[in-house]
């Protein structure tokens, strides 16, 4: 067994590795990220995740349910520590599997990874308890100086390959689709078992999923389980769109927070210098922190740093860059996953019963392999032969959606956690 | 009135003088960005309400009296007087708004839209609310003239109604919290009170105050405004571990006020600290106690073992030195932590009572470190804001540099480095000279430093008779 398994074994159990091994640790994970783009390439099939912020036994129930690295291909974007009791774990075993498996785990920068927030919201308390001094904390943040900005996901397959999964309510197998309908959205729950299967030409995109979604936690839950409107001819509610040339191996962009008015193109954000502590203002800010909201155009964000952005801009910027689906992360969802603006974007949340309290449920979001292998073709990802007359000259043509697979989970069980021994209390206490 | 001859009084709140003549205003922000929080740390306002905190703290200690202890208990609560229960009706009235405003049953992300609409009604309603049960202010300090009157109702309105969370994040934290502490130290600033009825603003105001608050989290599932999460002392709020604590420590003698609150120890008939990590004791107290209150809250809330969701309170309750050692870190840490954080304070508006003025004794300024991190202007072209401009679904995280909300475009980054804190972040007269270890606190230190500034006499002598 490597020393590498045997960290990763360490960590799983929920034990720190020693400081000299983080040191080692992160020293290679630099290595490796270095030569990473500001925006990666990942293949489908893939598991995207949102926020984590330490909570480990969480991010166990997580690979419980998504599968294990390397078996399955992880996508995290980002917000690994802070809040959290156990951040360090967190992002140390996430950061041992991306140095044991590059290819099989992405890890892309959150707001929270970054000196200044992690001093306020808890990863430096947390480093300075655990190990005594902030040596672990520093080397920690000077990898988050190198975690890539975003990451645009390829050859996603637009219908999801069926599962031999069951119903979770046995009475919904009677209404269930028809064979010959392809399936855009399925929800499962933890078990595997499906709540929810939406086909692709009846399933209206103005919808939130939110309120279809079926989760028990869930206050604000519809009843409306098979939305039937159709959608306007060219968005990715109808069946309009298919067959259309382009239409298989659509690309999808995950970033944290969501879209900068500085950056109208993906090749842009591969120009920014990213190695560097998340700035205050500007596009590397943006990325992390704006939020999409129902607004016209932009606005300003409640959080003081990035910006609100409303359905136009997605819209604008999808078609533009060819996409067909931007994910992200950054805000806290009841039902671990929102779709908005005609499902041309949605954030997933990955962190169950947020801090302890919050009641929500988390998800993670399965992009499936297109057979295609378009995945590895050449793309430009840019504007070419899409910006003539500019986007809004005429009807935006949405691009069809990948299939999605949601599956939700609650908070890992309480169970038997020993009460470990009091520290010594803030300097307040003294 | 205070002499050399004298015993240093213990710090009160100082009463405006009963005449029409002060000109009242409308409070308005002026914390934009780091200077003006090492301003803020300097200034009347500071000073006033770091005065009336601890002037709250003193009076919920025990006081032993003819060879006995009274102990505050919430269960039985000093008498009320009038401007007591006309403060109550008006937080009945708020929490009787709640029933005009359920949760809305529809899509949201977290937090309650309908929240908005409680907020609203508040809206509504506060002028006439504190016209109605406030008036006696009203008849020594305007008399009849309205247009003085109206800056009066501003004035009080403005601390009111920034007392209950934010409408537009649908969150509430710790400078909501302290909102209300401002608005009951206008109201003693303008004689509503009778002199001595501290320990009752505490048990019968503060109390059910954040009673209201604990039901609107809950109906509206309000975010914690710019929560630590498990790193912080609690989600929500700081004062009732502050009066809480008080409630538990040794008694003291009431007349004299020359002597500071006592430091360490404990009642001999108090808890011992341990016991909140054991929920029954925690039942036991929480009807009587401030401190248990809010860690019944606290187990109410969260699920999971207690000492991994609330690690700081679990390493409190390991404290040897009891209630009173504490209290003293309580309001130590509150003083950094709340009065001292940018994000929480920054919101804070200034008025006629507490003034946006340099406190002319405050300990001169160290240089604060932040100054390098300047407010630049933000020149990012951003389109003009769509017709619903911008009103933000509930948001977690604020940056810790975070301007207020709706607020220009620069001054986006005032930048209160928390790496770089060299804003002396304890100055608060309690701030101890303790040069202990950094052990919480943000890297470079220099809060320690800082702590050293002010207030090794926490009882600074002050001309502070009340003028009866």
């Amino acid at each position: 067994m490597s020393d590498l398994d045997k960290a990763i074994a360490q960590l799983r159990a929920c034990r720190p590795i020693p400081e000299n091994q983080v040191r080692e640790l992160c020293y290679k994970a630099r290595e490796l990220l270095i030569e990473e783009g500001n925006v990666v390439s990942v293949d489908a099939p893939v598991t995207i995740c949102g926020d984590i912020h330490g909570q480990f036994h969480d991010l166990m129930e997580l690979f419980r349910v998504g599968g294990d690295v390397p078996d399955t291909n992880y996508l995290f974007m980002g917000d690994f520590v802070d809040r959290g009791f156990y951040s360090l774990e967190s992002f140390l075993l996430l950061l041992c599997l991306k140095v044991r498996y590059p290819d099989r785990i992405t890890l892309i920068r959150g707001n929270h990874e970054s000196r200044q927030i992690t001093t306020v919201y808890g990863f430096y308390d947390e480093c300075l308890r655990k190990y005594g001094s902030a040596n672990v904390w520093r080397y920690c943040c000077e990898v988050f100086d190198y975690l890539a900005l975003g990451a645009l996901v390829m050859g996603a397959a637009t219908d999801l390959q069926p599962t031999d999964a069951t119903f979770q309510d046995p009475n919904s197998q009677a209404t269930a689709l028809s064979e010959p309908d392809e399936i855009e959205i399925e929800i499962l729950n933890s078990a595997g078992q499906i709540i929810n299967r939406f086909p692709r030409n009846n399933y209206i995109g103005s919808q939130d999923l939110s309120q279809i979604s079926n989760t028990p936690s869930s206050p604000s839950q519809s009843l409306e389980q098979t939305p039937s409107r159709n959608g306007a001819p060219g968005t990715g509610a109808s069946s309009a769109s298919r067959g259309s040339s382009n239409n298989t191996g659509s690309a999808v962009l995950c970033v944290h927070g969501g879209l900068s008015p500085l950056i109208d193109s993906i090749d842009k954000i591969r120009l920014l210098d990213r190695k560097q502590e998340v700035p205050h203002e500007g596009a590397m800010c943006d990325l992390l922190w704006s939020d999409p909201d129902e607004i016209d155009g932009w606005g300003l964000s409640p959080r003081g740093a990035g910006f609100l952005f409303g359905a136009d801009i997605v819209k604008c910027f999808n078609h533009k860059n060819d996409l067909s689906l931007i994910c992200r992360a950054h805000q806290l969802v009841m039902e671990g996953f929102k779709e908005m603006f005609d499902n041309s974007i949605v954030t997933v949340w990955s962190a169950p019963n947020y801090c302890y309290r919050c009641g929500n449920v988390a998800a993670i979001l399965e992009l499936g392999e297109d057979g295609s292998g378009a995945g590895y073709a050449p793309r430009t990802n840019g504007d070419v032969g899409r910006s003539q007359g500019g986007p809004l000259a005429e009807r935006i043509e949405q691009r069809q959606g990948p299939g999605r697979r949601y599956r939700v989970f609650e908070a890992a069980p309480q169970d038997s956690r020993g009460m470990p021994a009091k520290k010594p209390v803030a300097e307040y206490f003294l | 009135m205070t002499t050399s001859a004298q015993a240093p009084k213990a710090m009160r709140l100082e009463l405006l003088p009963p005449s029409t003549a002060h000109t009242f205003t409308t409070p308005s922000k002026r914390i934009n960005d780091g200077n003006d929080l090492s301003f803020f740390l300097s200034s009347t306002a500071y000073r006033d309400l770091t005065v009336w905190i601890l002037q709250l703290n003193r009076s919920m200690f025990p006081i032993s009296k003819d060879g006995k202890d009274e102990i505050c208990s919430l269960l039985s609560p000093p008498s009320s007087s009038s401007s007591i229960t006309s403060v109550q009706s008006i937080l009945k009235a708020l929490t009787n708004l709640l029933e005009k405003a359920p949760p809305s049953t529809g899509p949201r992300r977290f937090g309650n839209v309908a929240f908005r609409d409680w907020f609203n009604l508040v809206e509504q309603d506060i002028e006439s609310l504190v016209s109605t049960h406030l008036s006696s202010i009203f008849q020594i300090y305007v008399s009849d003239d309205h247009e003085r009157s109206n800056e009066l109702v501003n004035e009080l309105r403005s601390y009111l109604i920034g007392s209950f969370g934010s409408p537009q994040r649908l969150d509430y934290g710790t400078g909501h919290e302290l909102s209300f502490l401002a608005f009951l130290g206008c109201l003693w600033k303008l004689d509503f009170f009778q002199d001595g009825e501290e320990r009752t603003i505490v048990s019968s105001l503060i109390q059910p105050y954040l009673i209201l608050i604990r039901r609107l989290i809950l109906t509206y599932t309000l975010e914690p405004a710019g929560s630590h999460g498990v790193w912080g002392l609690d989600d929500h709020s700081f004062a009732p571990y502050i009066f809480g604590s008080a409630q538990l420590g040794p008694a003291i003698d009431p007349e004299d006020w020359s002597k500071p609150v006592p430091t360490e120890g404990s009642h001999h008939s108090a808890p011992s600290p341990a016991s909140v990590t054991k929920k029954d004791v925690v039942r036991d107290y929480e009807g009587s106690n401030m401190y248990f209150s809010a860690i019944q809250f606290i187990y109410d809330v969260k699920k999971g073992p207690f000492w991994e969701h609330s690690p700081v309170l679990y390493d409190i309750s390991g404290l040897k030195d009891g209630w009173g050692k504490i209290n003293k870190g309580m309001l130590k840490m509150y003083a950094a932590e709340v009065l001292g954080k940018f994000p929480v304070v920054q919101h804070f508006p200034f008025g006629s009572l507490f003034k946006w003025e340099a406190d002319p004794d405050a300990v001169a300024q160290t240089g604060s470190v932040h100054a390098q991190q300047q407010p630049v202007s933000k020149d990012v072209p951003i389109p003009p804001p769509g017709g619903s401009g911008g009103v933000g679904v509930g948001v977690g995280t604020a940056a810790p540099w975070a301007k207020s909300s709706g607020g220009s475009t620069q001054a986006f980054a005032t930048s209160l480095m928390p790496a770089s804190t060299g804003i002396p972040s304890t100055r608060a007269p309690w701030a101890g000279s303790a040069g202990a270890t950094t052990s919480m606190s943000p890297p470079g230190g220099v809060r320690r430093s800082a702590a050293t500034t002010l207030g090794r006499n926490p009882e600074i002598p002050r001309p502070l008779e009340r003028p009866r």
